[in-house]
């Protein structure tokens, strides 16, 4: 909101500080507040917060704060009028309430108005405020407004209703459906009928509390004129004016719904005006009714406060003359009681209902930045664990020694990256209702789709991707969290390290959490919703429970996402893993005898599965065997067709003895025995 | 014996051998006492003279032979060694050490750890809401219903209305973890609240009330996670970001005690070297409201950046030349940096509508609650101009943290 340093200085009288110094005042004890523009006119702009629009949108009711802060106690003038003695104003006007979205409706009546240019102290404090001159009628209501706050219009008497000659009469109602009303400012808009207009009994005149109606507004040739203050109900005046993309300073304050005695004084105020720079005889008597008894009655509600609240509530100790003195500073009046004070909030403010709305009124005067710093006397309790937390934070530093970097990816994903997912994903997708653009039409059901999207994009810069994202994924039954990761390269090395490397990850952080390799097998895709976005992997279940996929996207993924090269993917669903960590651990005695270690080379078809072999070595040796060792699997030349050849490191222990040559040649014959049967050739 | 094999056996080892202790070996299997030479020189005692002669001859002379390859082998790798240990003598310590590659976690995790330690420090224990919440937790039952004014500082995502989605707490299994649920989910639609419409959080406060609902005070809590805004996106704004809600209620929690605390967290996180400063604010769920604005001290910001440090271990002197001028650039510009005040978080002492709300007793609890932007503290901590940057996942951003 733009404001006028010289009509401040103006109303403060005795003020010395200079617009910058009083910027950085209204900053600290008001609101943020910026000079806009110096010379020989600044202008400040004062942020207002939502709660203040509605008393302090005015330069009175700044004044007020102002002198407040320096310590003076700010009063407000009461409008001086002289009205007709005899001629009563609801002889020529008549006003009817239709609606309930008009809480108040004020008008007074002056004849014989002269329409001219204002004068220029005037006009130059419109323009510091951004209004430009019209003339001087037009110029006193927007006056009044910047003034107390409460907006204003003048509508010229005699463009009323024609057919009505000698008295007029305005009607406040909802719209019609298409109605149409054509603004002061040349525009023409159609309604519906949850907008409210103001409406003589031919048509509407005015759009609520938002914009005057063209026909009715001040012309060179009015002489007899209506002013109207009102009070409407700040969310109807919201709709309208969102609906019609039309935001005016006088909806701006009537959304904050205005107090009915700053509608009360206004009026008055804009009559004195005109009659000031515009003469013309005010009618006796003002046209107006209240619609909304209770909020009238609300206004006017006294709040107790305690003695003993001051200090309970800020914390420090202010002594009962320094309250009341800062209390009247503000503008508040009270009555004081032996244990408490009745305190009745400041003109114009229908913001405060509470004792803390007071409370917190006294501690922005003494300064929010002067409150004493005083630490809570609580008993020392420690924090509880967020075990949940402290396992996804241990995650991400394992991830990062596996050298992967970590990324925080959009929750959404576009029409477009819906429309490549399989169908069976498509439907179980959040759809946002009022998206910003395309791209957060949906939100994320995996974190594939986007880290897709970085595999391309990081390809321009890096030939190796190593991503992982700790995150929510969303479907329609409920928001998950997950863990995932991908790993790419450019380059193809036809074989299935990538893989193996992310299965090593996976297992050893498994390993890392303590999770029983009994708990968890990896298993076929086949069954899962995931066969359809993975081409060749594994699922990770826990029982009958799927927590986790990993492998190769789809062809089609990766064609529409313009990735080349290899890369593999996995998703893992936290709270699943959760449930199977076991961090405690207990110690193993040291072994007390050596133990015999063996190599064996093997060659066997590439279909029969590693786990099978394991299996079978250790179903050999069921007693002595105490670790198998897979150190070095080789396909490819020199080997017979579809043949892999396998190395491993066989330990054996016995507990209770040295093993002897003899004891290990008898085990390493089983082992063989057992691999031939499995159709092995040993090397 | 076959002195010819032996030879060629022993020569073919030798030449395979690089250090002492495998030369040693060598030396025992083929001079040393129990070596097939030796314990031929044993049994000529038993052989006939002439065989003797003859014999012994070639056996002295493989001797020889293969104790010259000894001493030759030795020196040899005596020689090797000494270089080596000349080499080492010329050890470069300037030269840049050989780079050990680790990943990197987000700038974002990052701060949130530092933000989040200093309010363990304080006793603040972690609590996680959902994404996904309903109007009423995220604004009804925050003294916003749907007419009021103030939703307009939330500019909000909704969920197509036809979507039931199930609001659970994130954390399973442990009775001790803090959370809201007890297993009774939320579901639009079936909800016998009004204002159960699905919405994006807007803010992490929704969680004062579903935490409040749940637990009696005395209690403080911080509450980190993703909000969404419907928001135009630019520099410095996001339809998504980070947030941690704080709340601390007790008989006597003051609007002194907030200004304490959070000073107190404030100058842990950024190392003494800030100014805090507080000024009047509104927020619909607090009473007063209050707005903490920083400033980094200007004379205080040694922190070297992250990206110059590391390119100082560049390997080459051009590189290196180049690194000093990139430090001189960023020191010129960080010069330039405005000294003004940047606000970090809202706050205020809680509205007792929202004790009322949960069913608290009248006028016993009091305390404060507060918000702030993670991914704001970031850009002031590492001085990043655009807020886009976090989550465009760009790997020359990423390796920087």
């Amino acid at each position: 909101m733009k404001v006028s340093y010289e009509w401040l200085k103006n109303l403060l009288k005795s003020f010395q500080k200079g617009p910058d110094e009083l910027a950085s005042l209204l900053t600290m004890y008001l609101a943020e507040t910026t000079v806009k523009t110096l010379g020989k006119r600044p202008v400040l702009d004062v942020e207002l917060l939502s709660n203040q629009v509605s008393w302090a949108s005015g330069h009175l009711s700044l004044s007020r704060e102002i002198s407040a802060c320096l310590g003076k106690k700010f009063n407000f003038l009461k409008p001086i009028l002289k009205e007709d003695s005899k001629i009563l104003a609801k002889n020529f006007l008549s006003l009817e309430i239709q609606t309930s979205n008009c809480k108040y409706y004020s008008a007074r009546v002056i004849k014989g108005v002269k329409v001219k240019e204002s004068p220029k102290w005037l006009k130059d404090r419109l323009n510091d405020c951004g209004i430009q001159s019209i003339n001087n009628l037009v110029d006193a209501a927007n006056y009044v407004m910047l003034e107390t706050g409460q907006p204003l219009h003048v509508f010229d008497f005699d463009a009323l209703n024609p057919k009505q000659k000698l008295k007029k009469t305005i009607i406040v109602r909802q719209a019609k459906d298409k109605e149409k009303i054509n603004t002061l400012d040349g525009k023409r808009y159609s309604l519906i009928k949850e907008m409210m207009v103001i409406a003589d009994n031919n048509q509407p005149i005015a759009l609520a509390g938002i914009k005057g109606g063209q026909e009715t507004g001040v012309s060179k040739k009015t002489k007899n004129i209506i002013l109207e203050s009102a009070n409407f109900k700040g969310s109807n005046i919201r709709l309208t004016s969102k609906a019609l993309g039309l935001i005016t300073d006088a909806s701006w304050r009537f959304e904050h719904n205005l107090s009915f005695e700053l509608t009360q004084y206004a009026l008055e105020r804009l009559a004195e005006l005109i009659q000031q720079i515009a003469g013309g005889n005010i009618l006796k008597g003002k046209i107006e009714k209240i619609q909304d008894i209770s909020g009238w009655e609300k206004e006017k509600k006294e709040i107790p406060v305690k003695w003993g609240n001051w200090e309970k509530f800020l914390g420090w100790p202010i002594p009962k003359k320094k309250i009341k003195q800062n209390l009247s500073l503000l503008g508040f009046s009270f009555k004081e009681r032996e244990k408490y004070l009745l305190i009745k909030p400041p003109m114009f403010r229908n913001d405060l209902e509470i004792k803390e709305d007071v409370m917190g009124e006294i501690a922005r005067l003494e300064g929010m930045n002067n409150i004493p710093f005083i630490l809570p006397q609580e008993s020392l309790t420690l924090p509880q664990r967020n075990e949940f937390w402290i396992f996804r934070e241990k995650i991400k530093d394992w991830l990062k020694d596996y050298k992967l970097e970590e990324v925080y990816n959009y929750s959404f994903v576009s029409e477009k990256d819906k429309n490549i997912l399989p169908l069976e994903w498509q439907q179980k997708m959040i759809e946002i209702e009022n998206p910003t653009s395309s791209l957060t039409k949906y939100l994320r059901p995996t974190l594939l789709v986007n880290f897709l999207k970085n595999v391309y994009d990081n390809f321009r810069f890096s030939e190796k991707i190593r991503f992982f994202e700790i995150g929510n994924i969303y479907s329609t039954k409920n928001e998950s969290f997950v863990f995932g990761g991908v790993l790419a390269q450019k380059d193809i090395s036809g074989d299935n390290s990538l893989f193996y490397q992310a299965k090593g990850i996976i297992e050893n952080l498994f390993e890392n959490f303590g999770v029983d390799s009994d708990d968890y097998e990896f298993k076929s895709l086949n069954k899962t919703e995931f066969s359809k976005l993975l081409a060749k992997g594994a699922a990770i279940f826990n029982g009958k429970n799927l927590i986790g996929v990993l492998g190769k996207p789809q062809k089609t993924l990766l064609e529409n996402y313009n990735t080349e090269g290899e890369i593999i993917f996995w998703e893992i669903q936290l709270t699943s893993l959760f449930n199977l960590i076991n961090e405690e651990r207990e110690f193993r005695p040291l072994p007390k005898y050596p133990s015999v270690i063996r190599d064996i080379s093997l060659l066997i078809p590439q279909n029969i599965l590693i786990d099978v072999i394991l299996t079978a070595i250790q179903a050999a040796s069921p007693l002595l065997l105490e670790e198998v060792d897979l150190f070095d699997i080789y396909t490819g030349e020199n080997l017979p067709q579809e043949n892999k050849s396998l190395s491993f490191h066989l330990t054996f222990r016995a507990n209770d003895h040295t093993l002897k040559n003899v004891e290990v040649d008898e085990e390493m014959e089983k082992i063989y025995k057992a691999l031939k049967n499995i159709g092995a050739k040993i090397r | 014996m076959d002195f010819k094999e032996f030879k060629k056996e022993a020569e073919k080892e030798a030449s395979l051998i690089n250090s002492l202790s495998d030369l040693e070996k060598w030396r025992v299997k083929y001079l040393g006492r129990k070596s097939a030479l030796s314990l031929f020189f044993h049994s000529l005692s038993q052989s006939s003279l002439q065989g003797k002669k003859r014999q012994g001859q070639e056996a002295n002379k493989l001797r020889e032979a293969l104790s010259d390859l000894y001493n030759r082998k030795k020196d040899e790798i005596e020689k090797k060694l000494s270089i080596a240990d000349k080499n080492f003598n010329f050890l470069d310590i300037t030269q840049p050490g050989k780079k050990q590659v680790s990943g990197h976690l987000h700038p974002l995790t990052l701060v949130t750890r530092e933000i989040v330690a200093a309010f363990e420090k304080m006793g603040f224990s972690i609590v996680e809401g959902s994404e996904i919440e309903t109007e009423y937790y995220n604004f009804d039952a925050l003294n916003m219903p749907s007419d009021h004014p103030a939703r307009e500082m939330w500019d909000t995502l909704w969920l197509r209305s036809s979507h039931k989605v199930s609001i659970a707490p994130p954390a399973p299994r442990s009775p001790t973890l803090h959370s809201y649920g007890d297993g009774a989910l939320w579901r639009a639609g079936n909800c016998q609240l009004p204002n159960s419409k699905l919405l994006l959080r807007t803010h992490t406060s929704p969680m004062q009330i579903r935490y409040m609902e749940k637990h009696q005070p005395p209690f403080r809590i911080i509450v980190p996670g993703r909000c969404f805004r419907y928001e135009a996106t630019d520099a410095s704004h996001e339809v998504q970001f980070h947030q941690i809600e704080g709340l601390m209620v007790g008989e006597n929690i003051t609007l002194s005690n907030f200004k304490a605390v959070i000073e107190e967290v404030i100058k842990d996180i950024f190392k003494q070297r800030v100014l805090v400063r507080f000024r009047p604010s509104y927020f619909p769920f607090v009473s007063p409201g209050v707005e903490v604005d920083i400033k980094i001290e200007p004379k205080a910001c040694p922190e070297r950046s992250r990206g110059i440090k590391s390119r100082a271990v560049a390997i080459d002197m051009e590189r290196r030349r180049c690194s000093v001028a990139i430090a001189m650039e960023h020191r010129r510009q960080k010069s330039k940096v405005k000294d003004e005040w940047l606000e970090i978080m809202g706050a205020g002492m809680v509205h007792p509508a929202l004790f009322k709300r949960v069913g608290y007793e009248n006028n016993r609890w009091q305390g404060f609650a507060f918000g702030l932007g993670i991914e704001r503290f970031a850009m002031i901590k590492y001085k990043i101009n655009d807020i886009r940057l976090f989550f465009n996942s760009d790997i020359r951003f990423l390796e920087q943290f």
